[in-house]
């Protein structure tokens, strides 16, 4: 089939039109970043230096999204791709994208060593509070009696855990001239606001920068878009958006 | 001894409710007394991918739960066609909905073909959310299958939605109701009337101008909900994945910019008239 | 006497790497691969075009490694044992992207921690480890000057063919030191960057799909160009193997005290030879075939349970009936032992 969509009309320059409409689910948050992560690639003009390691998860939906190149990665592995591809290639800017999953569950090892070793890489973590892609199981970051798949009746802190703080964590360990911040989808201008600084930091101080973005899931929250951007907004209070800068000596 | 094995293909669009019908139908032959076999086409995309699953029914134990060639192919989208051609031979019956698929895109003899347009009638009669319960009407009867026993069924698969409002159950079985009793389309097929429109929808005025692309909108309503002003709505155009797509007030707009910003797909802008 | 070097195996890798033209090495410390990594970066240290990460795992590292494939650098990593398990993560991605991972893998007692000390056991591990159909290149060398020769040459078969390959040492050859001749390979085959960088023709990389057909056709592919590279690929070595009525099939350190046996044997006129693989994938089947029809009997002799049997006489199912089989995983063989049970089968 031949598509004959106008990329001109609304969409950042990178992007792949030949993979709009893209395959994520109607009202995705994660489809809201990646548009604004492009609009930024275009105005930072590095379309032609940027190279993407995807995750598994949701993630790996967008391994032709755009108009550089991409990598599809393992499950939680798309850190240490990018540690070793931007050794190798210095030159380049590096991203990851992963999920809540990929980046603080089965991930997390290699992003706090990346994070630890300030290895210049820009890694963005997109937090729905849920394992998506396999179905709406449980994540570090279900809020606790948040109801999953993998916890019917609620998420118990006493046995899973409260909700997980990625870039507090990071923080604890990461070097003073790291950038990290958490997003929302609900304030596009102060997303890009940071996507850009997670990227320049990358480019100007040659340091680790993390952003975590939070992001719906209608279809396994089995949300309207206003119940959509409710669930934000509680998830907003658990998750405060905001730069993570470190204590300078 | 005969081969009493029926191989059903059933294949929309991800989010049209075709694992609904599909479990509806499998549990309604099972009840009938019949060994079944359901399984979903799964895979990594959810909603990007047209959905699609397989049923068997016999007489006899159903090991093997896929198949290559079926008896009938249900298809209710022009987008799912690419995908489940292989299933089709010159014994397959395809039922299609001719409100959104083109009767001449489907290969096969016109024996063989009849038609729903159930998409037309579920946004006319009943509400869009209602497609697959007029199709598993449809089926009900086409299988000959008790309508009562199927009806129970279909209650107990959405009981949570119809205990929140008894209006929806009402409505949900007045579609069903519809759909076994509709007299399908044979060689005179309606045409398509829900198509993606594939051309950008412009609404302007003298201060603004808005576009709006149907072949990226998937419908999730979010600029609507964005929308500090209330000018925008859900219309009459439908978007890629076959949901209705929204329409804008231009006049109410102060091109304050929310619709674009929050669009995950790209496929609404409103810009201020050059001159 | 003509000049040797006094080397170990695990040193000789990593002379045998930056002669194969290796730029980059990610890894995690492992007995007994260890002194790969740490005299990979004594090296790195004197060479700014030698780089290298010790990662927070083996996972990582195979990962990283992939990272730097993609940037076009013959990379590579070492490691033996559970590290090899977690690196079949990475491995399985390469052998789906067809990526020219070069992986050393000096084997070591198992199953779980095992030994440190020697084995044969990660012959399956290295050939059909991960959730795939094994599309691998595998390499098993058996003197510490092999180990030279090999690791220059697996960079090259790796990104001449695009299979993950790897070179199999185990505990004794990593660690032996001994005087030995080294020997060049003298045709190194480029690497070229995979993510070629172009905004118009960019480069996406898959290894998920979303059907079976689209997928099968990937490893259609990928089989037809795997077995179009047995025959360039296979090889074998054999000693005193063209008219040998007993035939010792062995690999490894296991071949390299065979030989001796070979000698031991003819000496007390048995008609003994040896037929040592050098690629464990692909085998040299037309040469195995060809030797082991010919035997009165085969000896089949690892330090592994069954696992290079299975491998020899799936391909050459005919000499199931005369073929002893020999095994102690974990432990090795001595020349004379070999010869003795030779002896006592005969």
């Amino acid at each position: 089939m031949t598509k004959t969509i106008d990329k001109n009309f609304s969409m950042p320059k990178c992007f792949n039109e030949r993979s709009k409409p893209s395959l994520y689910c109607p009202g995705c948050g994660q489809s809201i970043f990646l548009k604004h992560l492009g609009f930024i690639i275009d105005d930072l003009e590095i379309q032609g230096k940027t190279t993407l390691g995807i995750d598994i998860g949701c993630s790996l939906l967008a391994w032709n999204f755009f108009n550089f190149d991409i990598v599809q990665t393992h499950h939680g592995r798309s850190v240490p791709v990018a540690v070793g591809y931007k050794l190798s290639n210095k030159r380049r800017i590096v991203m990851s994208i992963m999920g809540d999953g990929g980046g603080y569950a089965i991930g997390l090892q290699s992003l706090l060593h990346a994070a630890f070793r300030n290895n210049p890489i820009s890694v963005f973590v997109l937090n729905n509070t849920g394992y998506s892609m396999t179905g709406g199981q449980m994540a570090p970051t279900s809020i606790p009696g948040e109801i999953t798949t993998t916890s019917p009746s609620g998420k118990d802190p006493k046995n899973s855990g409260k909700a997980f703080h990625g870039p507090e964590l990071i923080k604890q360990i990461s070097d003073n001239s790291a950038y990290i911040a958490r997003a929302s989808v609900s304030n596009p201008i102060m997303l890009q606001k940071m996507i850009k600084k997670t990227l320049e930091n990358q480019i100007k101080n040659n340091s680790f920068s993390f952003l975590e973005v939070l992001t719906p899931c209608p279809t396994n929250w089995k949300t309207t878009a206003s119940e959509s951007f409710n669930f934000l907004s509680k998830m907003e209070k658990e998750f405060p958006i905001g730069e993570m800068t470190k204590n300078e000596k | 001894m005969k081969n009493d094995l029926t191989k059903i293909v059933i294949s929309g669009e991800g989010g049209q409710g075709i694992q609904t019908i599909a479990k509806v139908l499998a549990e309604s032959f099972k009840d009938s007394g019949f060994y079944v076999s359901y399984i979903p086409q799964f895979g990594p995309e959810q909603r990007g991918a047209p959905s699609i699953s397989f049923i068997q029914y016999s007489t006899k134990e159903i090991k093997y739960p896929r198949f290559y060639k079926a008896d009938y192919l249900i298809v209710l989208r022009e987008r799912a066609i690419p995908a489940t051609t292989t299933f089709v031979n010159s014994k397959t019956k395809v039922i299609f909905d001719s409100s959104t698929i083109r009767p001449n895109v489907i290969k096969q003899s016109e024996n063989k073909k009849e038609a729903v347009p159930a998409t037309k009638l579920a946004f006319d009669l009943f509400g869009k959310k209602n497609l697959n319960l007029i199709i598993s009407g449809y089926l009900t009867k086409l299988f000959s299958l008790n309508e009562k026993a199927v009806w129970k069924i279909i209650k107990n698969q959405l009981q949570k939605k119809f205990s929140e409002k008894k209006d929806l159950e009402d409505n949900a079985r007045n579609a069903f109701i519809y759909g076994y009793e509709f007299t399908s389309e044979k060689k005179n097929f309606s045409q398509p009337t829900f198509k993606t429109n594939k051309t950008i929808i412009i609404s302007k005025n003298r201060e603004r101008e808005a576009f709006i692309s149907p072949e990226l909108c998937k419908g999730c309503g979010i600029c609507i909900e964005k929308c500090p002003v209330g000018a925008l709505k859900f219309g009459d155009e439908i978007g890629v994945y076959g949901n209705p797509i929204p329409e804008i007030d231009i006049d109410k707009c102060i091109n304050c910019g929310n619709c674009f910003r929050f669009c995950p797909d790209c496929a609404i802008k409103v810009k201020k008239k050059s001159k | 006497m003509e000049k040797l070097s006094y080397i170990t195996g695990n040193e000789a890798a990593v002379l045998g790497a930056i002669e194969g033209d290796a730029e980059s090495f990610f890894g995690y410390p492992i007995t007994p691969a260890t002194e790969i990594l740490e005299g990979w970066i004594r090296k790195a240290e004197e060479n700014k075009n030698l780089n290298y990460l010790q990662t927070e795992d083996e996972i990582a590292a195979g990962f990283a490694v992939i990272g730097a494939l993609l940037a076009g650098k013959k990379a590579f990593t070492a490691t033996a044992g559970i590290g090899h398990v977690l690196m079949q993560d990475p491995i399985s991605m390469a052998e789906n992207e067809r990526l020219p991972f070069v992986g050393i893998i000096a084997q070591r007692g198992g199953p779980s921690t095992g030994t440190v000390i020697y084995s044969q056991q990660e012959l399956n591990l290295a050939s059909y480890g991960g959730n795939g159909d094994g599309l691998r290149i595998v390499y098993s060398a058996s003197s510490v000057s092999e180990v030279y020769y090999l690791s220059q040459k697996v960079f090259s078969i790796a990104w001449k063919y695009r299979f993950p390959t790897f070179l199999l040492t185990d505990g004794y050859l990593a660690k032996q030191r001994v005087n030995t001749k080294l020997e060049k390979y003298l045709k190194p085959f480029p690497s070229s960057k995979i993510l070629r960088e172009m905004k118009d023709k960019p480069t996406h990389l898959r290894n998920c799909y979303g059907s079976e057909i689209e997928f099968a056709n990937i490893l259609k592919r990928n089989i037809a160009d795997y077995k179009s590279l047995i025959n360039k690929v296979a090889e074998s070595e054999s000693y005193k193997a063209s008219d040998s009525k007993y035939l010792i099939i062995a690999h490894g350190s296991v071949a390299s005290a065979a030989k001796d046996s070979v000698d031991i044997l003819r000496n007390s006129n048995v008609k003994a030879g040896l037929l040592r693989p050098i690629t464990i994938r692909p085998l040299d089947s037309r040469n195995i075939r060809r030797l082991a029809l010919k035997a009165e009997k085969v000896f089949i002799i690892e330090s592994a349970f069954e696992q290079f049997a299975r491998m020899i006489i799936f391909k050459v199912p005919e000499i199931a009936n005369k073929t002893v089989k020999i095994y102690k995983p974990a432990e090795g063989f001595t020349p004379d032992e070999i010869a003795s049970l030779v002896n006592e089968k005969i």
